[in-house]
């Protein structure tokens, strides 16, 4: 993940990858040319970065991809194979479909309220011209927050007998009670991790709304349109790649990243109510101990994680326009 | 459905044989042999842990048992799993009641009273009290040795009983759901908590108390084909109870960000059921008007004993016999009666054998702290039953995960109580299956 984003300047250049891929494909015979000559040196260069991916995704992956199909005692004592049995037990469980629901509805929910939440954000500071660099600093303050302290923060706020947010609520005749309704538990796991993650959307939103040509802006200022009108007609058709960047990178956030927050905020709870996938898979595996169940969904969700990002791709690459020119 | 089973027990023995040469230490003479004992016990209780092997190293010149901490109960199991699987393991484990039967088959593990026997440790075992020894207990020998032992009590706050002319907890459920609506209506905030640890007290403390059957099988100490049977009994009741007293304002939970204990600490209940081992919490509250009893029993049911919970050291295989022999050196020391009562005194929990409660006893120890014998009455109140000798379930934990799983919906009222508790059951039941089928023969 590229979250090394520099502040500084107008920061051009986090659009103009995407600006470019499409016009190098034509142009690929003149990247060979300049490439190496023979195969050793590019080998060893090479050599760390898969030493890592063997080490830490594919030695994993495959031991993964064998314990999905056995039954097998913690301490390996004997391994059982079975088979696709402990998928068709994951398949027809209710508590794995709910799992699987969770997800959807948790990252949805997170995915749109950070891009919303940090487009606004992106476009009120867009048009601030005092104290921009203070604005952006604090908007970015969350993202360098530990997700469990954030977790634990937001736990303690909304806490029902304790919580400063949760006495609001009540007061204002809301029966707040996350530890009981689930419902709830969403909404403040949805919360807490769009927090965290509304800092990422907005640095890349802000990047891509300051490399929208001032020319065009100007021209269009010129002509009458309001900065709402300028907003929807040109900078949004504009930055939608880099939108679309980030609805993968939400989406994938969403579904594999935030077991930390919701372990902190709601421990999967209650009734499994915020237990998504990626938090079914560490309860079952490092709680209850059943590694091959645990094996079984990791598996489930690796491909459900290559087919979503294939269908993103295919759906939404095709209406993104990537050449500012048009 | 083809299955093959792969007995790795041989490729382990060599593993662990050749692993092993490498890292026998160059011993010279009068040097110490170590013995690395992970715990999961924090606070107050984890200095305790320090305490006792800094005693135990400064008592003789041959070992040395260097105490690590690894996480909650269920991190170290974990811990304990990838350790044993890279032939990395301690020689001793502190494991919670619920992993017995894990540990018990998983070949990894050597009994306490062979290792005990093998290296001239006379422990007499029938000094452990029933409720420790009965639930520690295959084949008539103790197979870890009992650490820390505990069982719930009712904590109450004396104050608020009194704001509502009352004077203790009533005895029975049925009378202090009485009581507390009285308090509720004398403006005390809530009647209880619900602790973290709820279907320890609430459903399986309450079916040995209430000498209702938990599972088929003796509650599964007859085998590993027991089949719950709690959705038949008083459990779907006591999940109807929490759900009422929940809606009636007579329970709150805690939620996460803030403890149980606090709740109860901070004089936001009336009364809160938890663990012996809150002692140490309740006592350091300041101007709290606390004490204890029994925990309530059914209306016209005869109480039985409560059952216990906490935890076992167990002394895991793949050690020398040198080892081995240091390791039980320092179990012979733990089940000494003055290691047993000062580890009684300095953190709550059970004395562990009838010598060291009497020791306590005779010492004058529970006059100014009645609430700490309090554990040891309950757990032997009345006659026993085979309902109320314990649980011995395969995949405890996951089979409970399930079944408060279940439960919270019911509070919650996705689902009716009953409803839940049978999906409970049928949940637990598939679970017990899985383990039955991996551990064929071997119980």
């Amino acid at each position: 993940m590229s979250e090394a984003v520099t502040l500084s300047g107008p920061a051009r250049g986090r659009l103009a990858p995407f600006r470019r891929q499409t016009r190098r494909v034509a142009s690929r015979a003149g990247v060979k040319a300049s490439g190496f000559e023979g195969q050793l040196l590019p080998l060893l260069l090479l050599a760390p970065q898969l030493l890592i991916l063997l080490l830490f995704f594919f030695i994993p992956a495959v031991r993964v991809l064998v314990q999905a199909f056995t039954l097998q005692d913690p301490f390996g004592q004997d391994i059982i194979f079975v088979g696709l049995e402990n998928i068709q037990a994951l398949l027809r469980s209710a508590e794995y479909h709910a799992s699987a629901w969770a997800s959807v509805v948790f990252t949805l929910a997170s995915t749109v309220l950070t891009l919303v939440v940090g487009l606004v954000l992106a476009f009120a500071t867009d048009r601030v011209v005092r104290l921009r660099g203070g604005y952006r600093t604090v908007l970015l303050v969350p993202y360098a927050i530990a997700p469990a302290i954030a977790g634990i923060l937001w736990a303690f706020l909304f806490n029902p007998v304790v919580g400063p947010a949760a006495f609001l609520l009540h007061a204002l005749g809301i029966p707040w009670n996350p530890t009981r309704v689930g419902n709830h538990a969403m909404v403040l796991v949805v919360l807490a991790a769009s927090w965290k993650h509304v800092c990422y959307n907005y640095i890349f939103l802000l990047a891509a709304l300051a490399a929208v040509p001032r020319t065009v802006m100007e021209a269009a200022a010129v002509d009458g349109a309001s900065p709402l009108r300028r907003f929807f007609a040109i900078q949004l058709p504009m930055i939608t790649p880099t939108i679309f960047f980030l609805v993968v990178m939400n989406v994938v956030h969403g579904l594999f990243e935030t077991f930390a927050i919701i372990d902190a905020t709601t421990r999967g709870g209650p009734a499994a109510a915020t237990s998504i996938l990626v938090y079914k898979v560490y309860v079952d595996g490092f709680v209850n101990l059943d590694l091959g169940g645990s094996a079984a969904q990791s598996l489930l969700l690796m491909v459900f994680a290559m087919i979503l990002t294939f269908i993103q791709f295919r759906a939404i690459d095709r209406r993104v326009s990537y050449d500012l020119g048009q | 459905m083809s299955s093959t089973v792969m007995t790795r027990r041989a490729a382990l023995a060599a593993g662990a044989g050749l692993l092993a040469a490498p890292f026998l230490p160059a011993r010279a003479q009068g040097q110490r042999r170590e013995v690395r004992f992970w715990h999961a016990m924090t606070g107050v209780v984890g200095e305790r842990v320090e305490e006792l092997c800094r005693r135990f190293n400064e008592s003789q010149a041959q070992v040395t048992v260097t105490a690590v901490y690894r996480g909650t109960y269920d991190e170290l199991i974990n811990a304990t799993v990838a350790a044993y699987r890279t032939r990395t393991q301690p020689q001793l484990v502190q494991i919670y009641e619920r992993g017995f039967m894990t540990m018990l088959l998983s070949n990894a593990i050597v009994p306490v009273h062979e290792l005990m026997a093998a290296n001239g440790h006379r422990v007499d075992w029938s000094d452990f009290i029933k409720p420790i020894a009965g639930f520690y207990t295959w084949r008539n020998q103790l197979q870890a040795m009992p650490f820390n032992s505990s069982t719930p009590i009712l904590f109450y706050n004396k104050a608020m009983f009194q704001r509502a002319g009352l004077e203790k907890p009533a005895a029975t459920w049925q009378e202090l759901e009485e009581q507390l609506r009285r308090m509720k209506a004398a403006g005390v905030p809530a009647g209880t908590v619900m602790a973290g640890d709820y279907h320890w007290s609430w459903f399986e403390n309450y079916s040995a108390i209430n000498d209702m059957p938990y599972a088929t099988r003796n509650n599964g100490f007859d085998g590993l084909d027991a089949e719950f049977v709690y959705n038949r009994t008083g459990v779907v009741g006591q999940v109807a109870r929490m759900k009422r007293w929940l809606d009636d304002g007579l329970m709150v939970m805690a939620g996460q960000g803030f403890s149980p204990e606090s709740v109860f600490t901070s004089g936001r209940a009336a009364t809160y059921i938890a663990s012996t081992a809150a002692h140490a919490g309740v006592m350091a509250a300041r101007d709290l008007p606390w004490d204890a009893t029994y925990l309530p029993h059914e209306e016209g049911k005869d109480p039985r004993n409560s059952t216990i919970g906490g935890a076992v050291l167990w002394a895991l295989r793949g050690h020398s016999d040198a080892d081995n022999g240091a390791t039980a050196q320092f179990l012979a020391y733990l089940a000494k009666p003055e290691t047993q009562v000062w580890w009684h005194k300095a953190t709550g929990y059970v004395p562990a054998t009838n010598t060291a409660y009497q020791m306590a006893k005779s010492e004058g120890w529970y006059r100014e702290r009645p609430t700490q014998e309090l554990a040891v009455l309950q757990l032997s109140r009345g006659t026993p039953t085979a309902n109320s000798l314990g649980f011995r379930f395969g995949n405890f934990t996951q089979t409970m995960m399930a079944q408060r799983e279940e439960a919270e919906r019911a509070f919650a009222g996705q689902k009716a109580p009953q409803a839940a508790m049978d999906d409970a059951v049928s949940r637990g039941n598939e679970i017990l299956r899985r383990f039955e089928r991996l551990n064929q023969g071997r119980y």
